[in-house]
């Protein structure tokens, strides 16, 4: 099975729910800054729980926050 | 630099058991003797009561600083990966520290053989953590 990369769109999310801060975010999410910080520079992909509960503090579907490119 | 909770913790960890255990060595390495004789045992209490007392307070420091101390599955995931590779090196080490127990004579060898391998192994575990907190993992 070919590797490939998790994209998000965190950043514009958090830019259109009234600026809000990436501690804003963990806070609401229930994980650490430095966290969300590394989700949304692809450095690390969430467990699907976490994922879920950063598309609900945002009230949209998860594939409008993560999305999976198969090509890497 | 930007570091979470856990983070300060590992470099808090890493640090103590340098020092600590870098003395304990420091001591006791110079004059190796066939057992090991009552003063060392209670060199060896004396270095855990400091490691020990050194990480309590390191802690509540740490704590009062920066108020935030919680962890999440990313700490979790990073510290599994971290104790993973620290258990190879103990591996090794109880490997080695058996070789000593049956090829040489007395219980020096084989107790300070055991424990620095216990100490490295836990930097290797923290050193692995703190790459991976850096690396962005």
């Amino acid at each position: 099975m070919g590797k490939g990369r998790i994209d998000n769109d965190i950043r514009t999310l958090r830019f259109h729910a009234g600026e809000m801060t990436q501690q804003e975010l963990a806070d609401r999410v229930g994980v650490t800054r430095q966290t969300i910080n590394t989700i949304e520079g692809n450095k690390y992909s969430p467990s699907l729980e976490v994922a879920f509960r950063i598309a609900r503090v945002f009230d949209v579907p998860i594939d409008r926050v993560f999305t999976y490119n198969e090509e890497g | 630099m930007d570091m979470a909770y856990r983070e300060k913790s590992l470099w808090l960890v890493g640090l103590s058991l340098i020092l600590v255990f870098g003395l304990y060595f420091w001591w006791v390495l110079p004059a190796p003797t066939a057992d090991v004789l009552p003063n060392q045992v209670g060199l060896f209490v004396g270095a855990v009561i400091l490691l020990v007392a050194l990480q309590v307070v390191g802690h509540g420091l740490i704590a009062v600083l920066d108020r935030r101390t919680e962890t999440d599955e990313r700490d979790r995931l990073i510290g599994l990966i971290g104790e993973r590779n620290g258990s190879f090196v103990l591996a090794v080490g109880v490997f080695l520290s058996l070789c000593a127990a049956v090829f040489t004579q007395g219980n020096f060898l084989f107790t300070h053989v055991l424990l620095a391998f216990w100490v490295l192994a836990s930097l290797v575990s923290i050193g692995t953590s703190l790459w991976l907190y850096r690396r962005g993992a």
